[in-house]
């Protein structure tokens, strides 16, 4: 009758589109990730937000727990003496270190992607310690090279003023240099104390070298060919290429190193928490994660605002 | 004066030029004399002295340890003894070695940070590739997750990672089917409470066991795997979509597309990942403490566990060093060394690839 043919209903079955089956294949390589959150992640961080609001009682192998409110929050804040104090060193310090850091990290891998003798011994050399200074390690290590040198010889405290005068000594040489170059006292004060800390800020520096290191190689060689038949000297070559090209790993840099420096276990507010944790008193666990969670909100505050800071002065190269 | 050179035609086929050459000195002078040389060198010798300067900072610890940790104990009642020890003595050696079961241990922490480390290249690897080349709903957040994870400091959380694992469940299905889920509700606890189907009413315990370790591992939440992800992921994005779409064209699935074409480009990137993973994971000092409260069972020795001090040596040397707190430090170093000569030595195996890795990572954006 007519020549109509019916397509079979099999055939209507919906073919999902490309965007959808890459999307799902997305999800299955996160999937192990996603499992981790829902089952581990997301449970302690609600039972450690719980913790912090809470007060539980073991009692004959029973645990009550109890919601307390602010209480926890309370006791952190005004409870324990040097909560708040060490909470504002904390972040002097923090201050203090993430410029040097990065100035000491930008400066090293600058000085690292030049061509010269012995280089790859000296990038060994760089990134020794982010292998072996962590951990075990870090504790082995600054139990000795803090509390110094001295303590292991028969005159320890003869020794340790020595090296206090030592340091002080050079501390006041290049304060005074400084200061007769006109410096402010602030500025004077604070190369005075990198270079006091310069140990430290080595070993901590080795990831943000790798990621500058990075960054430097990634820029086109053809930009300073170009800028050195323009007639620039490395000076200007550094300030006007080099200096915004990096930029983006400046902030990634001082994202990671804030974040490094306050979950480190020689971080001093952590030191409080941990010491608050593993006290013997009652509820002192609670009153440390309450003041984890606090250290936490105002250190990613601190993220937010050096990222928001930051990110306005970021260049970004368009790539097309 | 004349400075042209004078041609002469010496023979047929030969010429002679004469001219005054400028002399030797003038030379020398003009090369090196000049500001551009001066600058170079002066930079060239600033440079170098600076790059030895933060080579010893960074070396001098180590040195210090190797020197102390053979030094005899006597020498440490010595205050000339100082940067060169007068009687070496490898007795602390011998101690860690006998007396602590280094090899053993050795083995047993080899075997476990291995696993680990693996375990969390792999893991993250996918979830990294899974968030650099794929859009789909959610994976924002995914990776602000991610950063979330390196940016909440375990330390705060510690008597709720122990609680999670002491009660391990999965979403309160085991509580429940078990008959231990509570709503707070008089009526609605009776009956669940009858719920009897299996027996963990607290959850599984998976406390003094390797477990979380390898869960957290294999889910990418072990330490600082948060930086992994998003370096690996930085570097997934820098690797063309075309290689993946000619796979696609050939007929690969995604996950055949990423096992035989981009892992093999990413190797060095991996092995990067891999060195950072199996050092933390070495020197690991919060977790296995935290999961192993008390005393260790007793296939789980550690290696970080060496830098207690073994018995024997300091009851034998406490009398002979008086104040016996230098050569305790000497022992600890001595533990020290031991437990990151192998990192040392894997280390310098593998920097050439740590360099490479993170320089193709093209980590800018």
């Amino acid at each position: 009758m007519t020549n109509q043919v019916k397509a079979p209903a099999k055939k209507k079955k919906k073919i999902a589109s490309l965007d959808r089956t890459k999307a799902r294949a997305g999800w299955l390589f996160v999937l192990p990730f996603v499992i981790g959150l829902v089952l581990i992640y997301i449970p302690i961080i609600y039972e450690s937000i719980r913790y912090s609001f809470s007060n539980y009682t073991v009692a004959n192998g029973v645990v009550t727990k109890t919601f307390v409110g602010w209480k926890n929050y309370s006791d952190a804040l005004f409870g324990t003496a040097d909560f708040t104090q060490t909470l504002l060193t904390g972040l002097q310090e923090m201050v203090f270190d993430i410029p040097a850091i990065l100035i000491f990290s930008l400066f090293v891998a600058v000085i690292l992607n030049q061509k010269m003798v012995g280089r790859a011994a000296f990038r060994a050399i760089f990134f020794l310690p982010v292998v072996i200074s962590t951990g075990v390690m870090e504790s082995v290590m600054s139990t000795s090279f803090n509390n110094s040198d001295a303590s292991m010889d028969l005159g320890a405290e003869e020794n340790a003023t020595q090296k206090l005068e030592s340091t002080m000594a050079l501390e006041q040489l290049l304060a005074s240099i400084f200061t007769n170059l006109g410096f402010g006292v602030g500025l004077v004060q604070y190369i005075a104390n990198a270079v006091a800390s310069i140990s430290n800020i080595i070993n901590r520096s080795g990831v943000q070298i790798l990621i500058f290191l990075a960054g430097l190689q990634s820029v086109s060689p053809a930009i300073y060919e170009s800028c050195q038949i323009d007639g620039a000297t490395s000076w200007e070559t550094f300030w006007k290429i080099t200096f915004p090209m990096v930029s983006p790993m400046i902030l990634v840099n001082a994202v990671y190193t804030i974040i490094d420096s306050f979950t480190t276990d020689s971080n001093t507010v952590m030191q409080v928490i941990n010491k608050m944790y593993s006290n013997a008193v009652d509820g002192a666990k609670h009153i440390s994660a309450a003041m984890g969670w606090m250290y936490f909100l105002v250190v990613l505050l601190i993220v937010g605002l050096v990222a928001a800071v930051f990110s306005a002065y970021v260049f970004y190269q368009r790539r097309d | 004066m004349d400075n042209k050179p004078q041609i002469k035609r010496e023979t047929k086929n030969k010429i002679r030029v004469e001219f005054e050459r400028t002399s030797l000195k003038e030379r020398l002078k003009a090369k090196y004399l000049s500001t551009y040389f001066l600058t170079n060198v002066v930079w060239y010798v600033f440079r170098l002295l600076l790059l030895i300067g933060i080579a010893f900072v960074v070396l001098k610890p180590f040195y210090t340890m190797i020197i102390r940790s053979f030094m005899a104990a006597r020498d440490f009642t010595d205050s000339t003894v100082v940067n060169v020890p007068r009687h070496f003595s490898a007795i602390i050696y011998k101690a860690i070695i006998v007396d602590l079961q280094y090899f053993k241990v050795f083995f047993q922490t080899l075997a476990f940070s291995l696993s680990c480390a693996l375990l969390q290249t792999f893991s993250c690897c996918l979830i990294g590739y899974g968030i650099a080349k794929f859009k789909f709903r959610g994976a924002k957040l995914i990776f602000f997750m991610v950063v979330l994870t390196l940016a909440i400091p375990h330390g705060t959380m510690q008597s709720a990672i122990y609680y999670r694992f002491q009660h391990m469940d999965i979403l309160g299905i085991l509580t429940f089917l078990s008959g231990g889920a509570q709503s707070g509700i008089g009526w609605l606890d009776a009956i669940l409470s009858k719920i009897k189907i299996l027996p963990f009413p607290q959850g599984i315990s998976t406390i003094r066991t390797i477990i979380p370790i390898l869960l957290m591992s294999a889910t990418g939440l072990a330490f600082k795997n948060g930086l992994f992800i998003f370096m690996l992921r930085q570097f997934f994005r820098g690797v063309p979509d075309e290689l993946e779409e000619s796979a696609y064209l050939d007929g690969a699935n995604t996950f055949r597309t990423f096992v035989q074409v981009i892992l093999p480009l990413s190797i060095p990137m991996m092995i990067t990942v891999f060195l950072f993973a199996f050092c933390w994971q070495w020197t690991d000092d919060f977790y296995i403490p935290l999961f192993f409260t008390g005393d260790r069972p007793a296939f789980m020795t550690y290696l970080p566990s060496l830098t207690q001090i073994p018995a024997t040596l300091t009851n034998a040397y406490a009398k002979e060093t008086g104040s016996s707190s230098a050569y305790k430090q000497a022992i600890q170093y001595g533990c020290g060394l031991m437990c990151c000569t192998p990192l040392i030595l894997l280390y310098l195996f593998c920097q050439r690839y740590l360099v490479e890795g993170i320089e193709r990572s093209g980590l800018v954006g």
